[in-house]
């Protein structure tokens, strides 16, 4: 049963539609990369499935139970951590974790949560302290603590970096691994590219509540171009005809700048009696696709 | 039903400093009233201030006059002075407003992306509603009793317990009348200080309405509609039992606001 089933979600607000006729799903112990710009409508299916937000059309299963009519059950396999930490800056950070432990069915077991606490280096003197002392940081931490404490077979992410220095971005990444290694399904929104490229197995993209793409990580990105620079032991005037996939970005008479689409055979080829006296090859970047999508016309 | 426990556990101890210290300072007000009740009464002043009103004021205020011209009378004012029931009345409504605050700060999307169902959350608020009513009248009668032990002069009468029970009966309903009020507005809102504002300006309103039409007889038509018509402090002290029908009017106007949050909240969109 698919952790998280999205099947044709829909959701007006008067004249806006913020997420339309979305189709989505989630395999068991994949991390799935929800991106799309502010705006998109990543935290409205977010809500959605929490039963927070009430979908216009459609329907959400989460393990096959819908959000809404069997939305205990269906939470009940859930740890979700929100965009923004809203909790009573009165409680201690303790009490946080106590009162998020009590309401959820499954038991939270303490070696579990000093083991987060551990890895993200909150200290009991610091889980003692009131959050109104608390930085962004640490109300991170503790939200990443109250999301992964109970060991939920889903987690649901909104921006979980945000905040974070990067040796704990670094502690999360092994976290995330951690919870994929023993077959845990996460579903994260990231503005991060990096932090997709690196930890997710498959990204959706999301634009102006549509889906543009639904597509693994690896095939994404071997849509991107790699860039090459080409350096010439003598003045190297450029072709007028270049292999189909190339395309010169930035000529001088001893340097190239290219693109280059696919396989580089064509144009190692199509250099061979050249003065090559060097050549560089960036690999394809994830984030020159995504961002591609991200702009209004593309494909 | 434990989370319901939990949650109201964790509401309670935020609320607690509030509840307590107004309560306290409730209690204390039962008490001060009590000392100047007994300074009027010791140097003979409620005779001197009967005497100095006009006989034809005396006829129009009729027994009304030597109830209240009274040490029993001016305890008695400690459960319905304006101070007190809008003090009243304003923590039924921040406790009412607790869902709408929880909403605000996004704290409700922890709780509720747990396995509890929505209708706990209205639950609770009124649990805490319910508890903080009792604590509050709890401490006022305290603070009249503790006044009565310690200040209250020999050989004068003292207000009976049944009326002071009355005056709290009344005024507690009246309290969660309106924290049932708050919460239907809360339970509809994004914003605790835009539900706190209409639920304060309604109150007010009511009040007013309430108050014009004891003084004027066309507004008395209308007059019905409000709450505090429904708690008549001047009747009970005069003498008057309790009307049942005023407790009916109340509690029913509570449900219906509990109610209307149980549907509303169960219905809405959770966005901050």
């Amino acid at each position: 049963m698919a952790p998280i089933s999205i099947r044709g979600i829909t959701k007006q607000y008067g004249r806006l539609r913020a997420v339309s006729n979305l189709h989505l799903d989630a395999a068991e112990g994949e991390i799935l990369g929800f991106l799309g710009l502010n705006g998109a409508g990543k935290t409205t299916t977010i809500r959605i499935l929490l039963d927070l937000l009430r979908p216009t059309s459609g329907e959400a299963l989460i393990f096959g139970r819908d959000c809404r009519a069997e939305g205990l059950q269906a939470r009940a396999s859930i740890g979700y951590l929100p965009g923004e930490m809203g909790i009573y800056s009165d409680l201690t950070g303790q009490e946080v974790l106590d009162l998020l432990a009590g309401l959820d069915r499954q038991t939270v077991d303490k070696k579990r949560r000093r083991e987060l606490q551990d890895r993200l280096e909150f200290p009991d003197s610091d889980l003692r302290r009131r959050l109104r002392v608390y930085s962004t940081g640490m109300k991170r931490k503790l939200g990443l603590i109250q999301a992964f404490q109970a060991d939920p077979r889903l987690l649901i992410l909104d921006e979980p970096t945000e905040g974070l220095d990067p040796l704990m971005q670094q502690s999360f990444y092994s976290l995330l691994a951690d919870a994929k290694k023993r077959g845990r399904t996460v579903f994260m929104s990231s503005h991060v590219l990096s932090e997709v490229d690196r930890v997710c197995d498959r990204i959706a993209i999301l634009r102006n509540g549509e889906l543009v793409l639904l597509s693994t990580v690896e095939e994404t990105r071997s849509r991107a171009a790699r860039r090459v620079r080409v350096s010439f032991a003598e003045d190297t005037s450029a072709p007028r005809d270049l292999p189909p996939g190339s395309e010169i970005v930035q000529a001088n008479p001893r340097l190239w700048n290219l693109k280059v689409q696919g396989p580089l055979g064509s144009l190692l080829r199509a250099m061979s009696g050249l003065a090559v006296r060097d050549i560089e090859i960036e690999e394809p970047r994830l984030e020159d696709v995504v961002m591609e999508y991200y702009h209004e016309g593309a494909e | 039903m434990s989370a319901t426990f939990l949650l109201l556990r964790y509401s309670l101890k935020r609320f607690r400093t509030t509840v307590l210290t107004m309560g306290l300072l409730l209690s204390g007000f039962q008490m001060i009233l009590i000392a100047v009740a007994r300074s009027i009464q010791t140097s003979g002043g409620f005779e001197q201030l009967s005497a100095l009103l006009p006989p034809f004021a005396r006829e129009l205020l009729g027994p009304s006059l030597t109830s209240f011209m009274s040490f029993a009378g001016i305890v008695c004012v400690g459960y319905f002075h304006l101070a007190v029931m809008s003090s009243l009345i304003a923590l039924a409504v921040t406790i009412a407003t607790i869902p709408t605050s929880e909403i605000e700060t996004g704290f409700i999307d922890l709780i509720l992306a747990r396995p509890l169902a929505r209708h706990w959350i209205v639950t609770r608020t009124i649990a805490a509603l319910l508890l903080s009513t009792l604590v509050m009248l709890a401490l006022m009668m305290g603070g009249t009793w503790t006044g009565l032990q310690v200040l209250a002069p020999k050989d004068v009468p003292w207000p009976s317990w049944k009326l002071v029970f009355s005056l709290a009966a009344n005024l507690g309903l009246l309290m969660l009348a309106w924290g049932g009020v708050g919460l239907a507005i809360g339970s509809a809102s994004q914003r605790r200080g835009v539900a706190g504002a209409i639920g304060g300006l309604l109150a007010l309103a009511a009040f007013l309405l309430d108050y014009v039409g004891r003084l004027w007889k066309p507004a008395e038509s209308v007059a019905w509609v409000s709450p505090f018509r429904y708690y008549s402090p001047f009747e009970m002290v005069m003498g008057n039992p309790l009307p049942a029908k005023h407790l009916l009017v109340l509690g029913c106007i509570a449900a219906a606001g509990f109610g209307t949050a149980y549907a509303v909240f169960a219905r809405r969109d959770i966005s901050h």
